[in-house]
């Protein structure tokens, strides 16, 4: 498909979350800190809709009983097994080889502009 | 060609349980405490091999039979000593003084006449991390003093912050940490999560699941994160029951990461890395052919260490692995040990 508009940027204020249709399962867009995101709702590791889960921070350590809060707001959790995903890249921090597949995104005129 | 034999866990014994008083200082010398043999689940008949009992002393107190047993008809070149103290005494001070004396007897007795071939365990008591460093220092530079030993039974499990300072002090000294069961005779918890079993036969069977309890503690908290030199040796079987709760902590731990982010490897990888196993009679299965199988799927070639656990009558000739592949024979009857003990790689001489 061509890159096609499929919402206002002023519906999706930092933070916020919209589930559309597009791509093969649907779409998540996400403004992670004015950067706007899109995600296929589908899990990897066992196909959950994984944009329905909970936009969070992570844990980092460096020393036992050490767990610093981190990224609030850069992290998508899947409903179904927990799974912590970076919203910027589709990453999973739980396994680092899978990965949520991404759409490119562009702000046309105030449009959300994806390519999926 | 012979194979190098090290066992390493067979378990001395004073030739009198009282004998032990001639090691120990008062005010505990003249004190009464536990005798080896005052189990909350004695065993209904006995619990050691009729070849290691003379007519004088307890099972495993002659020197004479050891030797025949272990390096004779076992052909064993060297054999870590790994003697039992008296359970968890409420009275932590009588426990320290039983550890101390143990070493000190086991250090004047035993291996004091065989330098090259007998090689030991340091007791301590880790409820008493303090005084527990203080026996760890005292003895870590002996050149026959090959690890250290705590019991299966614990408070607490050994992953817990209250033991840090412990492990550290065993890391620094590059001594590894062997678990075993001991004496049963103190203020134990029950031995099952569900409360005390009946019999002796349904506690035997399980005891050693509380290894289980340990190891996943251990990684858990991350002391073999933190510790990336130092040994765990399970010295009583229990690889057989190990995997199944491994591999289902190995298939969880990466989803629940977040709640415990310094640990940084999956379980299984700790376990081959920093954990051995050492072998006992009655684990594996029945069918004699599935044997090999068993030995490949708990990885037992990087993982366990032939034990002779003399002189208990769950005594291991080396003949039990027979028919195991060489390469992998080799290894579990002395590669293992070798490659896990310092002091004795450098001590130890090919027979």
């Amino acid at each position: 498909m061509a890159p096609r508009r499929v919402c206002r940027i002023d519906d999706l204020p930092p933070g916020g979350r919209k589930i559309v249709d597009g791509g093969r399962r649907g779409l998540g867009l996400f403004n992670v800190g004015g950067t706007v995101v899109a995600l296929s709702n589908y899990c990897p590791h066992a196909g959950a809709p994984v944009c329905r889960g909970g936009v969070t921070g992570t844990t980092e350590s460096e020393r036992r009983y050490e767990a610093k809060w981190v990224r609030q707001g850069e992290i998508l959790r899947c409903p179904w097994h927990g799974w912590e995903f970076e919203l910027k890249t589709g990453r999973s921090i739980t396994r680092p080889f899978r990965s949520v597949q991404t759409y490119q995104v562009t702000v046309e005129e105030g449009w959300i502009v994806v390519d999926d | 060609m012979t194979e190098l034999i090290i066992d390493a866990a067979s378990h001395p014994f004073p030739v009198a349980s009282d004998d032990l008083r001639r090691y120990m200082s008062e005010p505990f010398a003249h004190l009464r405490f536990p005798t080896y043999d005052a189990y909350f689940y004695p065993p209904p008949h006995t619990e050691y091999m009729a070849t290691a009992i003379d007519a004088g002393g307890l099972p495993g107190s002659d020197p004479t039979l050891f030797d025949k047993e272990i390096f004779g008809n076992a052909g064993t070149a060297g054999a870590i000593l790994l003697p039992l103290t008296r359970g968890l005494l409420p009275d932590l001070d009588m426990a320290n003084e039983i550890c101390s004396a143990t070493n000190r007897w086991l250090a004047d007795q035993w291996l004091a006449r065989d330098p090259d071939r007998l090689f030991g365990s340091i007791r301590i008591n880790p409820a008493d991390p303090v005084r527990a460093i203080r026996e760890i220092d005292e003895w870590a530079t002996h050149p026959q003093m090959v690890q250290i030993a705590v019991p299966l039974q614990a408070h607490q499990p050994y992953g817990q912050r209250i033991y840090r300072p412990i492990w550290e002090r065993a890391a620094f000294h590059g001594l590894p940490v062997a678990v075993h069961a001991d004496a049963l005779a103190g203020n134990e918890f029950w031995p099952t999560a569900a409360g005390y079993p009946f019999t002796y036969a349904e506690f035997a069977a399980q005891n050693p699941i509380n290894y289980t309890v340990h190891l996943l503690s251990l990684i858990a908290e991350g002391v073999l994160e933190e510790q990336p030199d130092l040994t765990f040796v399970f010295a009583d079987g229990g690889l057989d029951m190990l995997f199944p709760i491994l591999w289902r902590s190995n298939a969880d731990w990466r989803p629940l990461r977040s709640v415990t982010p310094w640990v940084k490897r999956n379980p299984l990888t700790y376990l081959k890395n920093q954990v051995r196993f050492c072998s006992n009679s009655l684990e594996g299965p029945t069918e004699r052919e599935a044997i090999p199988k068993w030995i490949a799927s708990v990885d037992a070639e990087h993982l366990l260490m032939y034990a002779s656990n003399y002189p208990f009558s769950s005594f291991q000739a080396p003949s039990a692995f027979n028919q195991i592949a060489p390469a992998t024979r080799a290894r579990i009857l002395g590669g293992a040990a070798l490659e896990c003990y310092p002091k004795l790689r450098r001590k130890h001489v090919s027979p």
